[in-house]
């Protein structure tokens, strides 16, 4: 219990935190727009009444979600290369890989939007003669992305998280980044402290505004 | 032409799975003619007034509006196929619809929910839309909420509103399904009151209602259903004074206690 703590050495190394950050923020954004468009479409598929959009969708989604992403990443950095002969950048790699893992989970919070709004309103608006995308995007989704903006926050802050997991394809990440930085200056302490409360930092204002909006659309009913 | 009826049903059949919901209903509606449907809990009636706008698929006979096939159309060797949506989309469009829940668009104001269906179906202009919004929710009593958003209603302003933005298609018939049932008591009258008028002013109407008062009073005729089967379709005076069918009677017992 008498550790010395020595944070000098850690702040000559600022640098590295700073860049190490600004990858995990570079991965968060690819992984981002990524998982969004293909869990946007996948989403609508898995809601269509076609079973040729939907079986997909659904064949997909499982399979990310019922396999570790750790297995995922490894395979598109190793396998895919092999099998497709794409070979991609440990940086591409990462963010494809957590880009289409975090799909399947999106896909899954926009399908559940939709499904939260009761038939009804699907009823009205075909009694009027609405056709099934004009009531989509006039009825059903105004009122299902309000229901999916809290857990979407909730999927961005974990997605943010899982960019840690590039550090086993090399990814020059903050956890990488401060993993090379231990093997310089034998600091593993304060080294992995900084790179908690950074995460911390980075992540937690997230998760307070999806308590928030939470919160206020309840109460709103 | 006008003397053809507006809505004929023939050998209806809609089944949930292996659950027979309808069994080979037949009747028509004529122009101008108010329906009234009564009958117990389940016996079919909400699952057919869905099936007249094939808001629900049926399995086999015919419903025609206006002398068109619903949702169907025969192919070359005369089999049904599903019709394509543009079609049954036109057919709904002609007949307005309201539901036990309102089912107004929670997001919209009550202006807006009035002005979907012709801005967005009918695509008339904004202006025309809003003439026709204003001068139904006059009717309807509702103009000085037409800002207000369906939560700040309560249930008898909501179904009013409701009313309104099924008028605004300018349909053909309406088809109201248990219109009152979702309403505290003291709203119940605000809201038959404008069915009333619409009747009074020639309106089609088919009227799945557990308010007795209002079949007797408004309705032309009354069918009344049991477990998938019209057990009697005759003028109210008929049904109520002298019913046909030993269940009718034990159903009215009931309901009138
Ligand atoms: N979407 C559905 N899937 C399966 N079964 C259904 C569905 N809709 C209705 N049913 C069943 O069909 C039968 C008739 O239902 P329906 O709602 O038409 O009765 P109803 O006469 O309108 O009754 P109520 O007076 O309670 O509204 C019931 O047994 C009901 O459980
Ligand atoms: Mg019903």
């Amino acid at each position: 219990m008498d550790y010395i703590w020595q944070w000098n050495q850690i702040w000559d190394y600022r640098q590295v935190f700073v860049r190490g950050m600004q990858v995990t923020l570079i991965l968060t954004c690819w992984a981002l727009l990524i998982g969004l468009v293909l869990g946007l479409a996948l989403g609508l598929m898995r809601s269509s009444r076609l079973w040729l959009l939907r079986v997909p969708a659904a064949i997909y989604i499982d399979i990310f979600r019922a396999t570790p992403i750790l297995v995922q990443l490894v395979w598109i950095y190793y396998a895919l290369p092999i099998l497709s002969g794409v070979q991609m950048g440990n940086i591409t790699s990462a963010s494809v890989g957590i880009g289409l893992h975090a799909a399947a989970y999106i896909a899954e919070i926009f399908r559940a939007g939709i499904a939260s709004i009761d038939r009804g309103q699907s009823d009205a608006a075909k009694s009027l003669g609405m056709g099934y995308g004009q009531a989509m995007r006039r009825i059903i989704l105004p009122q299902a992305v309000r229901r999916m903006v809290p857990p979407f926050i909730n999927e961005f802050a974990t997605l943010m998280k899982l960019t840690t997991l590039g550090s086993v394809l090399a990814v020059n990440e903050l956890l990488h980044e401060a993993e090379n930085l231990i093997n310089n200056t034998y600091r593993p302490l304060e080294t992995y402290t900084v790179v908690a409360v950074l995460f911390g930092l980075m992540i937690y204002p997230f998760i307070w505004l999806s308590q928030r909006l939470e919160q206020r659309w309840k109460t709103r009913g | 032409m006008s003397d053809t009826p507006i809505i004929s049903v023939a050998g209806l059949h809609k089944s949930f799975g292996k659950l027979e919901v309808l069994r080979g209903l037949s009747f028509e509606v004529q122009r101008g003619e108010v329906l009234a449907i009564i009958g117990p809990s389940g016996s079919g009636k909400s699952t057919l007034l869905r099936c007249l706008n094939f808001l629900e698929e049926y399995q086999a006979g015919e419903v025609r509006f206006d002398d068109q096939l619903v949702g169907y159309r025969r192919s070359g060797g005369g089999k049904l196929k599903l019709d394509s949506e543009n079609n049954t989309r036109r057919i709904r469009a002609r007949m307005g619809m309201v539901f036990q829940s309102f089912n107004l668009f929670p997001h919209k104001t009550v202006l807006e929910n009035v002005m979907e269906g012709p801005l967005v179906v009918q695509r008339v202009s904004r202006n025309e839309a809003e003439q026709r919004g204003r001068t139904l929710l006059q009717r309807v009593g509702l103009i000085d909420k037409i800002g207000a958003y369906p939560a700040q209603l309560s249930g008898g302003q909501q179904q009013r509103a409701a009313i309104a933005r099924a008028l605004a298609m300018q349909p053909d018939a309406m088809l109201f399904d248990e219109p009152t049932s979702a309403l505290d008591p003291e709203l119940v009258g605000e809201v038959l009151e404008v069915m009333q008028s619409l009747a009074a002013e020639g309106m089609t109407m088919v009227v799945v209602t557990h308010e007795m008062g209002f079949a007797r009073q408004v309705a032309d005729r009354v069918m009344v259903m049991d477990r998938g089967e019209i057990i009697e379709l005759a003028p109210p005076a008929q049904v109520f004074g002298a019913p046909k069918s030993p269940r009718t009677a034990e159903f009215l017992r009931r309901v009138l206690h």
